[in-house]
């Protein structure tokens, strides 16, 4: 049997050890709360596939009353401003050739192109304009290469991404006929930020974070230790099975329990390394720059972004093609509550849009349109029932 | 945009193009985004690039930390770190000795 399907037997359909765990964690929340005082023990994740896993498993109905886990800021194509949107569209209808990721093709603008005729990169195309969705940003320098028209990759994503660029930029394998638009984001700025939007308001504190596991793949699990040493909050980086997100559950329920909360806990250990990809980092550094960033319906984080360094400023779309950033705060659509999910401070089903007026097949906001973002992923796998009905089995 | 699948490295075409095989003998040209990289190692792929290389040792460190998890949460609960131990560990030795075995 190959490593990947012994991997996933043991980490994604292990039952009796799911069970063992959800065990574990009931027995020790109810003690969490009375040693803390806490109400609840909020957990937050910073990362569209923990969402996913979360809620496609039903983990969230094995938690005992005292542990709510919540989604964060954890999907780079919710947080793309409807800005960056607007002005790739004008390209694309300007005659350059538009490179994305798929889950881009669908975002919803708010300032419409052409008498409000085109609000998404999918409605340019469908006007006549040349947006390809690609596998990679490998594959759009092949094409871009191969046909050597005017071309711009419109570049989302978090520092899981953000290598793939950085490597073939570093490397010089990018074709001059082929600019980037960079709306790349940070993880760890825009987390800290949720958590402290949580902490000066008068909602239930966040008491643990779950870090992303591949993001961390690049940064390293002691990124994330600002947590544990600033706000006494603990950190344990996961992986994606539903065995890593309870064991994360559970460490950081122990971690409160006995107050030793001193740095981060990796899980993802098959993975993750304290220090991160080294390689990659360093191909990064000798690309971009860590830019203030806007993020959708939120504003401007510091710090939380990634754009060329004046070595690659050649092929800077925003730079060479002169393109202004626009305000941010009419970033959302009427109705959305797509800033308020991404912080965290609300479900999806509690934004009046949710499966009304804005649905997978028919996405208002842009969290109901990356499979990572946590409305699409409510939308989807809602129910919990699956997981239960697996556990009374067991038992 | 996080999610990253496992795969097998099939060749190193270049110092930045490797062909893996996601599975089921799915060929894909990435970029490589790891150093001493292998034909034969498996690798997790994310949008396209190599984000890091996966290895036996480091999926049987996993399953130590959980057993710690476990041992320190009966410690805590008063109960018997060694037999929860136990239990965790029949709960996951078919696969371990599979690993183990192939070390």
């Amino acid at each position: 049997m190959d490593l990947p399907k012994q991997i996933e037997l043991l980490f994604r359909e292990n039952t009796p050890l799911a069970s063992k765990l959800a065990d574990e964690i009931a027995k020790l929340a109810p003690k969490v709360t009375e040693k803390t005082g806490l109400d609840k023990i909020k957990i937050m994740n910073f990362c569209g596939s923990h969402e996913w896993t979360t809620t496609h498993y039903g983990l969230r109905a094995l938690m005992p009353k005292e542990v709510e886990l919540i989604p964060g800021p954890g999907c780079p194509v919710c947080v793309t401003p409807s800005s960056d949107i607007e002005n790739v569209i004008k390209l694309a209808m300007d005659g350059y050739r538009v490179y994305t990721f798929g889950d881009v093709f669908k975002l919803p603008t708010v300032n419409h192109y052409k008498k409000d005729q085109i609000g998404s990169l999918a409605a340019a195309k469908a006007e006549g304009a040349d947006v390809r969705i690609v596998y990679s940003f490998a594959d759009a320098i092949e094409d871009a290469k191969r046909d050597n028209k005017p071309s711009v990759f419109f570049g989302v994503g978090f520092e899981t991404t953000i290598p793939s660029y950085a490597v073939l930029f570093a490397k010089e394998k990018v074709p001059k006929n082929l600019l980037f638009y960079s709306a790349t984001k940070l993880t760890a700025p825009a987390a800290e930020y949720a958590v402290k939007i949580h902490k000066a308001s008068k909602r239930t504190p966040v008491s643990g974070v779950i870090g992303p596991g591949h993001v961390s793949t690049i940064i390293g699990a002691i990124s994330w230790d600002f947590f544990p040493k600033e706000y006494k909050i603990p950190a344990v980086v996961t992986g994606f099975e539903p065995i890593d997100v309870l064991t994360g559950v559970l460490t950081i329920l122990k971690d409160l329990y006995t107050g030793d909360i001193t740095y981060t806990n990796l899980e993802y250990k098959r993975v993750v390394k304290p220090e991160g990809n080294v390689y990659a980092q360093e191909e990064i550094r000798e690309v971009f720059n860590v830019v203030d960033a806007i993020w959708r319906g939120i504003g401007i984080i510091p710090k939380s972004g990634m754009d060329f360094n004046e070595k690659f400023s050649n092929y800077n779309a925003r730079l060479q093609l002169g393109l202004e950033e626009k305000p941010w705060d009419y970033d959302l659509p009427p109705g959305c509550k797509c800033n308020e999910v991404t912080l965290g401070t609300a479900y999806p089903n509690e934004c009046p849009l949710f499966m009304k007026a804005c649905t997978p097949a028919r996405p208002w906001g842009p969290c109901m349109v990356s499979m990572e973002g946590a409305c699409a992923v409510w939308a989807r796998f809602g129910s919990s029932q699956r997981v239960l009905e697996a556990l009374k089995e067991v038992k | 945009m996080c999610w990253a699948v496992p795969a097998k490295v099939i060749g190193v075409d270049s110092d930045v193009i490797a062909t893996v095989d996601l599975g089921g003998n799915t060929l894909k040209k990435v970029a490589v985004g790891v150093d001493n990289l292998n034909k034969g190692d498996y690798v997790m792929v994310h949008a396209g690039v190599i984000i890091a290389k996966l290895s036996k040792e480091e999926v049987i460190e996993n399953i130590k930390f959980i057993a710690d998890q476990i041992r320190e949460t009966a410690e805590l609960e008063g109960e018997n770190p060694d037999e929860a131990v136990k239990s965790f560990m029949e709960s996951v030795s078919g696969i371990l000795k599979d690993l183990e075995s192939e070390k």
